[in-house]
């Protein structure tokens, strides 16, 4: 699974803000331009990125496969025609070029998943996002991050009784709409608790954050990102 | 290390209790994703109970706090946490093939909560009739479909057939059933919002 993992690569280094800048840049010019010389050159920016990142193509086009799947599949279903020629290359040709474009921008977003922790996203959403919603923001995907791993295992076990007591027998209607409300119901009596622990701790609108701080290396990844994301115009 | 000078602005009690169930049932969503999920060969998006708990994000948190639910899951997936499909994550997946659904969760809570709590006070949704929460859920389901194929067939060059075919045809029987379950859970009645 793709997920942040602890180095001392050039990425890592970097300010988060920049990395999502290159992300958003890298993006805009892969839709815009869907051609094999702009794809050429685009997928020699995400090998460095990757490299930049330590991430492993392997790996993570595992952890895609099922993304992989579809990107590979439309080609197919766009080429097959029914009755002559059976097999439309041209229109394959151009589905295949704009399911790679898909590939690249999910590989360098891997490169960011994997050098960035959840700290400073976190902090980077609040200094980037101005005011209350940028806070509220900040706050509630840390909690996400927090929360998440508490509620799978709270539908694993809601599944598991299930499971146990025979449920699985039981029709999918009756069996979603189970699952649906006993999750809900816990995650209700978690958020009521939850409420009650921020109020006791005074939560604020204004708390303090991890200092970020762009470095030297920053500013040429910034320059790059500004470059991939004028060229989406070009 | 940074220090704020400035004295501090406590959060307003009822924004915390919605904010708190916010970002717990964001996180719900994406347990249910995980959890749930079941790959399907030959389609992109897999039979997960993502979708439910979109329905009840709407239903249970209103249309302020329903698509803000399903802004902190886009925004946790899009930072890291691997809470979309197959266990993915990134913003790659916010700009890619099915993208589009993803967006769409925003405007089918904010749509579900806006028709069953209106502008007001949150309303408990058991009071509202079987017929209008079925044509509810059907118009968020309608509106899911519609950006996530859009979308499927600009990303990939399909025509809208193909993208039908490869993103909307083999979930509908999976997305009807998800909506009985949720007009189930809201009739069980066993969860007050209010």
């Amino acid at each position: 699974m793709l997920t942040y993992e602890p180095d001392d690569t050039f990425a890592h280094r970097l300010d988060p803000r920049t990395k999502l800048a290159v992300q958003i840049g890298f993006a805009a010019t892969a839709l815009a331009h869907p051609t094999p010389w702009a794809l050429l050159v685009l997928s020699a920016l995400t090998g460095l990125v990757m490299a930049g990142a330590g991430v492993s193509l392997r790996r993570t086009l595992v952890a895609y496969r099922f993304a992989l799947l579809v990107l590979a599949l439309a080609p197919v279903l766009s080429g097959v025609t029914l009755g002559a020629p059976w097999f439309d290359r041209a229109a394959a040709t151009a589905s295949g070029l704009a399911s790679y474009r898909v590939l690249l921008v999910l590989l360098v977003s891997a490169a960011y998943v994997r050098s960035t922790p959840v700290r400073d996203s976190r902090a980077a959403i609040q200094r980037t996002i101005p005011g209350k919603p940028g806070q509220l923001l900040g706050v509630g995907v840390a909690l996400v991050f927090r929360f998440l791993p508490v509620l799978r295992s709270d539908l694993r076990t809601i599944r598991e009784t299930m499971a146990a007591r025979l449920g699985t027998e039981r029709g999918a209607v009756d069996r979603a709409s189970t699952i649906g409300m006993l999750g809900l119901s816990r995650a209700f009596d978690r958020a009521d608790r939850l409420s009650l622990a921020l109020q006791a701790r005074c939560f604020a609108w204004n708390p303090t954050l991890p200092p970020l701080a762009f470095s030297r290396a920053d500013y040429p990844v910034l320059v790059v990102a500004v470059v991939l994301a004028c060229s989406a115009v070009i | 290390m940074a220090t704020n000078q400035t004295s501090v602005e406590r959060v307003d009690d009822a924004v915390v209790r919605s904010f708190a169930r916010a970002a717990v049932l964001a996180a719900l969503m994406g347990a249910a994703v995980m959890v749930g999920s079941i790959p399907i060969p030959f389609s992109p998006v897999p039979v997960s109970l993502g979708v439910l708990v979109v329905y009840l994000m709407g239903l249970y948190l209103g249309p302020v706090w329903g698509p803000a639910s399903v802004g902190l899951y886009l925004t946790a997936g899009a930072v890291g946490l691997p809470v979309f499909a197959n266990g993915t994550s990134g913003l790659g997946v916010l700009v890619g093939d099915t993208a589009g659904y993803l967006w769409a969760y925003l405007i089918a809570a904010l749509v579900i909560g806006a028709l069953i709590h209106g502008r007001g006070q949150l309303e408990n949704p058991a009071e509202t009739s079987v017929p209008v929460l079925a044509a509810v859920l059907l118009a968020a389901l309608t509106i899911i479909y519609a950006l996530g194929t859009v979308w499927l067939g600009y990303m990939l060059k399909l025509s809208t057939i193909e993208a039908l075919n490869l993103g909307v045809v083999p979930f509908i029987p999976g997305d009807l059933l998800k909506i009985v379950a949720a007009i189930a859970i809201v009739k069980g009645g066993r969860i007050d919002p209010t």
